[in-house]
């Protein structure tokens, strides 16, 4: 199947987009109060990094559910391509964040609870991964990695809301300077263009994951074929 | 055949789970023996004299959670992976409701969970110099925190017990689900250690009962695909 | 970390991310198209 025009056009599309996003976030938007340097333009990955691992979380959950019900295979491939995508980019998330840290406070670590968050759902990610390859079983393993990624997903707002709070009661100094990354004044240029690097990296994933799940097809297809 | 109901199976299963624990005592043994030999060493290191006074607070918090913790991971697993290693488990689900063997399991692992809480914490108070100005508070963050350990162990007990049923696996598996719970713990702890009111722990003990209480309902709804496949 | 060399670690961390992936879409996507192509 040759590829369509409109396919073609949307890979170009999305090309130039984050491209144009890039360039923008490193030489357009203007510098944010109160930073080191150019340090927070990292931020204009880490942030949709982020964004994108939860989301890929969400992708996940829809497979499992669905893999449950119907035991397609496909599902569980599905599931399995959107953990990998979010396995990624929560490893993405936790560098560019390092990175920030190590560029604003002088260390590659800091335990603010949105960084934590993160590596929480990191090491979901690699548990979720660890599971699956401890089952011989396909379709047992379907089902356990299904039944784990959905109780794992329960508490996901606890990570992103409740642990945030709570935490700020333990470390209040350390809240202080972990406040200015997430909610420093946007001036509106850069909301812009942080908005702009959401949709183009959801655009990444999106395309990321298809191509995922077609090579699952594939591979499902052919191994058919050979069993046929 | 008349059915018995879910609350008498689930206790009879609890039954039995404690009658084979007395007799052999494997869980105990682990847990017990992590808990006071970590507790020691702790003590031992640092004691009522090893901290700054403003550290003492969040630290020693910190530090019981932590022993807590490690310790009930050496034995939580224990309840499904050793159906599975006697070959009992398809008697099991042949004998008994999937939500009574959840139910009674679950409960045994509390029973569990809040023995050690009943014998470490006040050993841990004395040996450390921990003062805790709410002891009621304190209590209610151990009995809520305890449950809901207690849920989020059983249930992944019950998975990994399905894969290799190694305690690693458990550990890994385990870990990023109690994160958040042993954070709003050691705050709750904090909290009790800090204030007299019992209003102090309120905000920790939200986060912990509805965790426990989201886990639980999750853990019902999604057990019986772990347990019967 | 001065303020050019921050800049630049910046840069080349983004500049590598953005690349890297969209490199890897692109070759996959080609692979892809062969291996349906070929069915």
């Amino acid at each position: 199947m040759t590829e369509k025009t409109w396919q073609k056009g949307l890979k170009w599309l999305l090309g130039v987009w984050l491209t144009g996003v890039t360039a923008a976030a490193l030489l357009w938007a203007p510098p944010a109060a109160g930073f080191q340097g150019d340090s927070f333009r990292i931020v204009f990955f880490h942030v949709p990094q982020a964004w994108v691992a939860v989301l890929a979380f969400c992708v996940n959950l829809v497979a499992s559910l669905r893999y449950l019900r119907g035991r397609r295979p496909l599902d569980d491939a599905r599931a399995t391509a959107a953990a990998r995508l979010g396995l990624l980019f929560a490893i993405l998330a936790t560098i560019t964040g390092s990175i920030f840290a190590k560029i604003e406070w002088g260390m590659f670590w800091n335990w603010d609870p949105r960084e934590t968050s993160i590596v929480i759902l990191l090491l979901i990610y690699a548990a979720y991964f660890a599971l699956r390859q401890a089952v011989a079983d396909e379709e047992r393993r379907g089902a356990l990695a299904a039944a784990y990624a959905i109780f794992a997903f329960v508490t996901m707002p606890f990570l992103i809301f409740v642990v945030p709070r709570v935490y700020a009661s333990l470390h209040p100094n350390l809240v202080e300077a972990a406040r200015g990354t997430v909610r420093f004044k946007m001036d509106p240029h850069m909301r812009m263009v942080l908005l702009a690097a959401l949709v183009g990296f959801s655009g990444l994933f999106t395309w990321l994951y298809t191509l995922e799940v077609r090579v699952a097809r594939l591979v499902a297809a052919r191994r058919a074929q050979e069993e046929a | 055949m008349q059915r018995s109901s879910l609350l008498a199976e689930s206790l009879a299963i609890l039954g039995k789970e404690v009658a084979s624990e007395l007799r052999r005592r494997v869980a105990l043994n682990a847990i017990g023996l992590f808990a006071v030999t970590t507790l020691v060493a702790v003590a031992y290191q640092i004691g009522p004299y090893g901290l700054a006074e403003q550290d003492r607070p969040f630290l020693l918090s910190a530090l019981l959670w932590i022993i807590l913790f490690f310790a009930a991971t050496a034995g939580l697993a224990r309840v499904f992976v050793k159906e599975e290693d006697a070959h009992t488990a398809k008697a099991l689900r042949l004998a008994a409701r999937p939500l009574a063997v959840l139910y009674g399991k679950l409960l045994f692992n509390l029973v569990l969970l809040l023995a050690l809480e009943v014998i470490i914490v006040p050993l841990y108070c004395a040996l450390m110099g921990f003062a805790v100005r709410s002891v009621a508070g304190l209590i209610l963050v151990m009995a809520a925190g305890g449950a809901a350990f207690a849920v989020t162990s059983t249930f992944v007990a019950a998975i990994i017990a399905r894969a290799s049923g190694s305690n690693a696996l458990f550990a890994i598996l385990a870990l990023p689900l109690l994160l958040p719970l042993l954070v709003a713990v050691i705050a709750g702890t904090r909290a009790a250690a800090g204030s007299m009111e019992l209003a102090a722990v309120l905000p920790a003990l939200r986060a912990i009962v509805s965790l426990g209480g989201v886990t639980m309902v999750t853990a019902v709804f999604l057990f019986p695909v772990v347990w019967r496949d | 970390m001065s303020e050019s060399s921050s800049m630049l670690w910046v840069a080349v961390v983004m500049v590598v991310i953005w690349g890297g992936i969209f490199a890897y879409c692109l070759g996959l996507d080609r692979r892809l198209r062969h291996m349906e192509d070929q069915q």
